[in-house]
């Protein structure tokens, strides 16, 4: 799939296609969609604004690539005057007060936001079935999930009802809706892209990220939206990356994989399959491949739901019904308070919020959470050592297909350990790619923390190869 | 404060309990060996250095800011946001 912005950019400059048509376009089929990726649509503001670019290019202005071009946005962003629920009972009346970094920035190089978009409630759960609005049905097949927590971004990108979406990734939530939906789906090294105006899951691995149907789109969307930012003080300064920079596969010689993650039983047959033999073709070209040693999946996902659990505990206690959110009266504050979160929150993120006020109250969080702490340390370490052997890391994104809708709630443990490839790599903070290609749900790439262009690289190499 | 709080009363939930699932994942890590059992905070450090710390300075919120937060207040009265009755304890 070539890039879909290019394509529409060249149309809207050559008045092939008006801006008003293309946004109307997607709005319609926004609307008549069944696969429950919208929670609101951004109608008044997405054609006025597509108005304004057909005036400029009518009066002969040039226009930059991204100006006009239509996108999505997961509904946990603030986009000032937007309904932003993180698909909640909680929040459903909630509008957004300012903008988010990311989102500004897409907004200042002129892209055109149509809706905000379904997904677990607050990015707790990896089927988008954790939410108010019903849940998200899967672009190939509806009578699947489409994943999370970014499935609503995913499944309209595949179905091309936004030329590319916003997602947000704390331990897969990009990347595995991408892998069950067949399109791209980046989370960037921690820090690339400010958090500012992303509502916190996880603050030490949320991260924002981009979802498209080619390499390209994802490179402009990343470059766009990165850059250090005075409101997250965890973003650093990167370097643009160019399109030249990742069309050719020059200096990657090697690729590891971590033995464990496809020797396991838990993993499909199939896609173990498949996967060895991507393996076997990215061999025939020469480059080396290398066998890793890694963590148990089990350490991997208890490791990161025990952090995440924590981190989401503290985030979340601002919903109180005072602050913000639905408020429902009771006798005292105490009780207000406790009948408004009781009654607001999805039993999944009940789960979570109790279990990480468990890891770090007094006589577990030593045994639990310190231990979690240090066992990050170690997985950390371990992305070092292997990134001074290897140039790459490729595993797939998930160990099964994707769960028939209903499945996932009935079964929360099952539903974390479905998250066993892509956990590790957020607790690394490393960026990771996922790619529709080498098994039925993709392949994850990933390099050491700011090579994000070496990702984009492998991955231009890959299309070519398998 | 040495009161036991349980995660109801901590979560403030009504009626939570832990559960079965997250207790499953919790015991995985208690029985991981780890080479020590100090993290380091220096590997997955994003704190900001002193020297790069922001301008402590006051932003003043735009008119359409002040009021969507005012629209977004759970309650309002008499042009008043209503908080609940605070008690003592």
């Amino acid at each position: 799939m070539e890039s879909q912005i290019h394509t529409l950019h060249k149309k809207l400059v050559s008045q092939e296609i008006s801006c008003l048509d293309l946004v109307k376009e997607k709005l319609e089929a926004l609307k008549q969609n069944t696969n429950n990726t919208v929670n609101s649509l951004l109608e008044d503001s997405a054609l006025e604004s597509a108005k304004k670019v057909d005036q400029k290019i009518a009066s002969g202005e040039s226009i930059g690539l991204l100006e006009g071009i239509p996108f999505g946005i997961k509904d946990v962003y603030m986009v000032q005057g937007t309904y932003t629920t993180a698909s909640s009972d909680l929040l459903k009346n909630y509008k957004s007060a300012y903008t988010a970094t990311a989102i500004q920035k897409l907004l200042d190089a002129g892209a055109i936001p149509i809706v905000k978009e379904n997904c677990d409630s607050f990015g707790h759960g990896s089927s988008s079935e954790n939410t108010i609005f019903g849940a998200v049905k899967n672009a190939i097949n509806p009578e699947l999930v489409g994943g999370g927590s970014s499935g609503g971004s995913a499944v309209n990108v595949a179905k091309d009802y936004t030329v590319f979406s916003i997602g947000g990734d704390t331990g897969g939530s990009v990347r595995q809706p991408a892998g069950y939906n067949n399109v791209y789906g980046l989370k960037p090294t921690y820090g690339r892209i400010s958090r500012y105006g992303l509502m916190a899951y996880a603050s030490s691995t949320d991260c924002v990220g981009p979802i498209a149907k080619s390499i390209e789109d994802i490179r402009i969307v990343l470059n766009t939206m990165s850059g250090k930012d005075a409101k997250d003080q965890t973003t650093y300064t990167s370097k643009a990356i160019t399109e030249e920079a990742i069309s050719s596969n020059g200096s990657i010689k090697s690729v590891g994989y971590f033995k464990n993650f496809v020797e396991s039983d838990a993993i499909d047959e199939k896609i173990k399959a498949d996967f060895f033999s991507a393996i076997e073709k990215i061999k025939a070209k020469g480059i080396e491949v290398k066998e890793l040693d890694f963590f148990k999946s089990d350490t991997l996902v208890s490791t990161y739901y025990t952090l995440a659990m924590a981190e989401t505990a503290s985030n979340l206690s601002r919903l109180d019904g005072t602050n913000y959110g639905n408020r429902i009266e009771s006798d005292n504050l105490k009780e207000t308070y406790s009948v408004t979160r009781s009654e607001n929150f999805s039993e999944e993120t009940k789960r979570r919020i109790v279990g990480g006020n468990q890891v770090l109250s007094q006589g577990f969080s030593d045994e639990i959470y310190l231990k979690g702490l240090s066992l990050r340390d170690q997985i950390s370490q371990n992305f070092e050592e292997d990134f001074s052997e290897v140039d790459i890391i490729i595993s797939p994104v998930t160990p099964m297909s994707p769960p028939k809708i209903g499945d996932s709630l009935k079964d929360p443990l099952a539903m974390y350990l479905s998250d066993a490839y892509t956990v590790g790599f957020s607790l690394g903070q490393l960026p990771t790619l996922t790619v529709p290609q080498g098994t039925e749900t993709g392949l994850q790439i990933t390099a050491a923390k700011d090579n994000d262009e070496l990702v984009l690289k492998f991955a231009n190499f890959l299309k070519d190869t398998i | 404060m040495s009161k036991i709080m349980t995660v109801d009363v901590l979560s403030s939930i009504k009626g939570a309990k832990p559960s079965e699932a997250v207790s499953q994942l919790f015991d995985v890590i208690k029985n991981a060996h780890t080479t020590n059992n100090s993290f380091n905070a220096n590997i997955n450090n994003n704190a900001v250095s002193v020297n790069d710390l922001r301008e402590d300075v006051v932003i003043e919120s735009s008119a359409i800011e002040k009021e969507i937060i005012k629209e977004n207040f759970p309650k309002q009265k008499k042009g008043f946001l209503v908080v609940s009755k605070v008690i003592e304890e």
